[in-house]
């Protein structure tokens, strides 16, 4: 808890909630814009599942992008002090500080979609959607988008870390991002895969194309990808942080 | 009673780059680690912390063996490895609360490393803005922070300017005797290390070719004979009869350490066969010589 609280107080002026606010800011106002527009064409979707669908394929798109940035400034500042090498000199285990990074860039995603969601709801009341307010989806929204970020930020943080130019890390982010984006493109056997490309995948919400009319509908959620997420996020936490336990500094 | 030894090493040995080293540093030194640029301390201290793991060979750091009891010996050591590393972005008091809460020690030391290293008119100025000296004065004293028993610093006196550099040896200097602190210090200068260390340790090409006092080492130091005579050639001859090997240098002949009575036999002998002898001085190494020899460099290091 102590390396935690100290992450967040290295992190000052750092201006890293300001960069998550203009780039959630961008999101949302993309995914407002055309769900209105939506809604003009197509009065039936006035309906909480138009904005949960946009965001969480948004998501995709920017969630990726902004899981690098967090994920490379926390690091960063390591890298361009050599303060690695001071904290490997301290008794407090370099396992415990990759952890408490970690832990950091956890809680700014989790503060970014809890946002996120947030926005949504203050939208749908002035939208004044039809149906009631469905607090399991938004639940299922703010889990499932977690997740993947998670494992997001587990194979930017192994990156962030092992490679001190953070273009890399950046540029990593960047391909997930074009992932996110065009992952309903790939076939099911590819992109099962690609852990970008489930935040529509993890989304409560999906839609459905028939004669020419799409349909919001709900999903279940998928064991296996959800259990593949999962499981990315902790194998890459662990072996990063191994990795930057045993490596010489 | 001897001092306890604080740091022991047993053919300690890095593939490549250090081989087979047995420093002993003990409590209350400040011991000098001397040796030319790539020699090996760097790897050899970051060893001593745990940040390079040795090919071979073990560590003893207060009695414990490193690799079993890392964390517990590094509570009670401060290090300053190569160049100063520091948050940027963050105030030099920032930087030092940062260590202060990683190591759990108490507001008034990080004051008082403050007052120590002279950074307490600039507490509050961002890191990135300090000078070189500055930035220095701030690693060390955030290896001070916990007042630790053992203090590593990797050339403290680095890119500093000679009033700087004064500074920080002054501060090492007082270092033992103010905080009770035992010292290991690295550097490439001799005259530094002359200046503030009581021990000394010469690494060249990853091997310890000299370890002790400085006096021993000066003890090793023995002179050289040079003679003038009004004729070194008849001189030499007469010389080798008596199994003697004269150079002949700058005019003056020059034989290896003598007793004093065979200095004045040679000179009697010298005489009574009628060659004037105008000068006998011995000649001993400088330090710089010496160092310089025993890493076979001969010129600037």
């Amino acid at each position: 808890m102590r390396a935690l609280k100290l992450e967040f107080y290295k992190i000052r002026r750092k201006k890293i909630v300001l960069m998550i606010l203009l780039l959630l800011a961008a999101e949302m106002m993309w995914a407002f814009m055309s769900t209105s527009v939506s809604i003009s064409r197509n009065p039936d979707h006035a309906v909480w599942a138009s904005i949960l669908f946009t965001t969480a394929s948004l998501n995709g798109l920017f969630m990726p992008m902004m899981t690098a940035i967090i994920v490379s400034r926390l690091c960063d500042m390591e890298h361009k002090g050599s303060t690695w090498k001071l904290l490997g000199a301290l008794d407090v285990s370099r396992g415990r500080l990759y952890a408490a990074k970690y832990g950091c860039a956890a809680v700014l995603l989790l503060l970014a979609v809890v946002l996120q969601a947030m926005l949504m709801t203050a939208f749908g009341f002035m939208q004044g959607f039809a149906d009631k307010l469905p607090a399991e989806w938004l639940v299922r929204y703010i889990g499932g988008t977690l997740l993947v970020s998670l494992a997001a930020a587990s194979v930017q943080q192994w990156i962030s870390m092992t490679v001190r130019n953070q273009a890399f890390a950046l540029c990593l982010g960047m391909l997930g991002s074009f992932v996110g984006l065009t992952g309903g493109l790939f076939p099911e056997a590819v992109r099962r895969w690609l852990i970008w490309a489930h935040y529509m995948d993890l989304s409560p919400v999906t839609i459905r194309y028939a004669d020419h009319v799409a349909t919001f509908v709900t999903q279940a959620l998928p064991p296996d990808i959800a259990a593949f997420t999962a499981g990315t996020a902790a194998a890459c936490f662990l072996f990063g942080g191994l990795h930057a336990a045993r490596k010489e500094i | 009673m001897s001092a306890a030894t604080i740091i022991q090493t047993n053919k300690l040995t890095k593939k490549n780059r250090v081989h087979e080293l047995n420093l002993e540093v003990r409590e209350g030194e400040i011991y000098g680690f001397l040796g030319p640029n790539g020699a090996g301390k760097t790897t050899t201290l970051k060893m001593l912390l745990g940040l390079v793991k040795p090919t071979a060979g073990t560590i003893r750091i207060f009695g414990e063996n490193l690799r079993s009891n890392r964390s517990s010996i590094l509570r009670r050591t401060g290090s300053l490895i190569e160049s100063p590393s520091y948050y940027g972005h963050l105030t030099g008091l920032e930087n030092l609360r940062v260590v202060q809460r990683l190591r759990g020690v108490p507001d008034k030391n990080v004051e008082e490393a403050l007052r120590i290293v002279r950074l307490e008119k600039h507490r509050d100025k961002k890191a990135e803005a300090y000078s070189l000296g500055m930035k220095q004065r701030l690693g060390i004293a955030m290896a001070l922070l916990s007042f630790p028993k053992l203090l590593i610093l990797d050339e403290p006196t680095n890119g500093l300017d000679p009033a700087g550099m004064e500074e920080i040896r002054e501060l090492i200097r007082s270092l033992p005797g103010r905080c009770g602190m035992t010292v290991l210090l690295s550097s490439h200068l001799l005259s530094e290390i002359e200046q503030i260390a009581t021990s000394v340790g010469i690494i060249n090409e990853g091997r310890l070719v000299f370890q002790g006092s400085l006096e021993s080492l000066r003890a090793r130091n023995r002179g050289e004979i040079r003679i003038a005579t009004g004729d070194n050639a008849a001189a030499a001859g007469l010389l080798m009869t008596r199994g003697l090997r004269p150079e002949t240098r700058n005019g003056r002949l020059v034989l290896g350490s003598l007793a004093d009575r065979d200095v004045a036999e040679i000179n009697r002998m010298l005489v009574d066969r009628g060659i004037p002898v105008t000068r006998i001085e011995e000649r001993k190494k400088t330090l710089e010589d010496m160092f310089l020899e025993m890493t076979g460099r001969e010129r600037s290091l």
